[in-house]
């Protein structure tokens, strides 16, 4: 049976300022993978989510969700970006923080009710984090913070995830508690795509990997295709990792 | 209290809450040198506008104004998209060329037009009250108190009906535009109601005050809360505390409203700066000077710990092992008493199971900076606070 495919891309090629950063990628995610987008710094692994997610228009290609474009699909879709790219300092708690994945369903001007609260403690209980709730967001860890960001995305309900390196900064117990929400979230059927740092982990994590640097250079069961020979066109250098049997 | 002395108060007032919301937005932005070029650059607007309407308060040249507004935030992006300069030299650059054009406008104009600089950059709150708004021959009042209320009325409509999505866009840009909040239609939302306000305040208190009115009060209010409506309702006392007091200032220097009113703000941000609870800075220093104890304290139990022989625990003994001077060793022994953590048996000094514990824990976070066992911790200890 062919798996579905959940989000398809074509040709999309990116550039900042005309340098491209992507270029002419082609990309099928099958629906129910958890898949890991690798490749080096300035690969263009986290221009590619926000390609795929709209935030940055693309000079050319098309990138379709269940077949129809992202706007028709977003309700499908939930996004945790870097940690680093909001201000932690921002006046608000960590419920809050969490309602915010309820906005997308609400639409422009609806505000959040006592539906949307209770849909945001328990994702905050599913990420260990509830008893943190009214918690200013400064004062939680790194590792706190990313949970957050992720039953941000939970209390979304969407089919596909897109996370951009959920690890970063994380200590080991949060790392393991995400990767087992992801596994989870996978059983429940839904698409996982992780822009992902720790090749090491790779085998050990994921079912799916897509190597990328501007180019698409493969893209498969991690089984098939997490091999030395990808990895050296994708880092340039020889590089090896031993991958456990 | 004379009728005019309450209306300069009240036309201070609202001009204080309409810039304290946008400015709220605009501090959490970091956008705060925004106010002050869409302030200066908005001149040529109102120039232009006085030609075609020779009325300072028409809502014609309120718009045309908040035009250049917006143009100068466009002007400023564009500069800076090119990557050649930064985005504080883009603002340095587009604000004082349409300000100047301003200027000459004025000046070459100057026997037909009722304008001067002196009134734009400090305007003059205290002529509002002569400019009367006549309906069918009945005065309603000062036609700025009218303007200004009109632009209140809006921005308030506008903050309740779009709060989430201006919270959201404000914190998260990328999972606004991933949720299909357009970060672009919101942030020109709020240069546009800036821009108007402006504008709108403009006329009453001077281009310096607004962006003194816009910035003051939220950075004030930021310091004191971690809760963005409080924030807002906060930023909106302080305004309007500082535009009262401000008058009535004034009104005991024989002095300008709008430079007491901003004396005023000056003055509250200085003490809010110096008194906050946890971030102003003696509770900053204080809290330094806590952490300082603590680490202490840890070190002293560390060495109970990790010694046996009572020599290495004896009071006397310890200024020289652990090198200390004798009031600081002092406060640690009473801090780590008074918390049960030692007892003192014939001047030997050992653990209590408390002290031991606390001590592992604590260790454990340091080495670890896994934090789920000193939770309870946090709130007996700043230094376990981050």
């Amino acid at each position: 049976m062919k798996q579905k495919i959940a989000v398809q891309v074509d040709d999309l090629t990116v550039a900042y300022n005309y340098k491209p950063v992507l270029w002419d990628i082609d990309l099928e995610i099958p629906e129910g993978v958890l898949m890991a987008i690798v490749g080096p710094n300035g690969a263009g692994k986290s221009t590619l989510i926000k390609s795929i997610l709209g935030i940055l228009k693309p000079i050319a290609g098309s990138v379709t969700i269940y077949g129809k474009p992202y706007k028709k699909q977003r309700s499908l879709v939930a996004y945790v970006p870097q940690k680093g790219s909001v201000d932690w300092d921002f006046p608000t708690t960590a419920l809050d923080v969490v309602m915010m994945g309820t906005y997308g369903s609400l639409g422009w001007i609806k505000r959040p009710r006592q539906k949307e609260k209770k849909a945001s403690l328990e994702a905050l209980e599913k990420v260990g984090m509830l008893a943190f709730k009214s918690r200013q967001i400064s004062q939680l860890s790194g590792g706190q913070q990313q949970r957050i960001f992720l039953a941000r995305a939970l209390v979304q309900d969407a089919s596909i995830y897109f996370m951009d390196e959920p690890f970063q900064g994380v200590d080991a117990t949060t790392e393991i508690a995400i990767i087992n929400i992801l596994k989870e979230l996978r059983k429940a059927g839904k698409t996982v795509v992780v822009v992902h740092h720790d090749l090491q982990t790779v085998p050990e994590y994921f079912d799916w990997v897509t190597f990328l640097n501007v180019k698409k250079i493969a893209t498969g069961p991690v089984k098939d295709i997490f091999n030395d020979n990808n990895l050296t066109k994708t880092y340039g250098i020889n590089y090896k990792v031993s991958v456990q049997e | 209290m004379s009728n005019a002395q309450l209306e300069i108060q009240l036309i201070a007032s609202l001009v204080a809450i309409a810039c304290a919301i946008p400015g709220t937005f605009l501090v959490l932005r970091k956008m705060a040198m925004i106010s002050d070029a869409i302030s200066h650059s908005i001149l040529p607007g109102i120039v232009v506008g006085f030609f075609i309407t020779q009325d300072l308060n028409s809502p014609l040249l309120i718009l045309l104004a908040a035009l250049t507004g917006v143009i100068t935030v466009v002007l400023v992006e564009y500069i800076q998209k090119t990557g050649l300069v930064k985005e504080d030299t883009a603002i340095g650059l587009v604000f004082p060329v349409l300000f100047s054009i301003g200027v000459i406008m004025i000046a070459k104009n100057a026997n037909d037009v009722h304008l001067d600089i002196d009134a734009v950059l400090l305007g003059e709150l205290a002529f509002a009250p002569f400019d009367r708004l006549l309906i069918s021959g009945i005065d309603v009042g000062p036609k700025s108190l009218w303007v200004i209320g009109v632009i209140l009325l809006i921005t308030i409509v506008l903050l309740l009906a779009f709060f989430k999505e201006l919270k959201l866009s404000t914190f998260d840009k990328g999972l606004a535009a991933s949720l299909g909040f357009s970060p672009v239609i919101l942030h020109y939302g709020l240069m546009t109601v800036s821009s108007i306000t402006t504008v709108g305040s403009f006329d009453a208190v001077g281009a310096i005050l607004v962006v003194a009115l816009m910035i003051a009060p939220a950075a004030t209010a930021y310091l004191l809360t971690t809760d963005l409506k409080k924030m807002l309702v906060l930023s909106i006392i302080f305004g309007v505390v500082s535009a009262i007091s401000g008058y009535w200032f004034a009104h005991w220097l024989d002095a300008s409203i709008s430079g007491s009113i901003t004396t005023m703000l000056g003055l509250l941000f200085l003490i809010v700066y110096l008194f906050a609870p946890s971030k102003g800075v003696i509770a900053v220093l204080y809290r330094e000077k806590q952490q300082r104890i603590e680490v202490s304290l840890l070190t002293f139990l560390l060495h109970l710990k990790n010694h046996d022989e009572d020599n290495e625990r004896h009071v006397n003994h310890l200024n020289e092992h652990i090198n200390w001077q004798k009031v600081r060793s002092k406060t640690v022994l009473d801090l780590a008493l008074r918390n049960n953590m030692i007892v003192i048996d014939n001047k030997i000094v050992s653990l209590t199971p408390k002290g031991d514990m606390f001590t592992t824990q604590a260790i454990d976070y340091i080495i670890t900076n896994e934090d789920t066992q000193i939770e309870d911790m946090k709130n007996d200890f700043f230094l376990f606070r981050g």
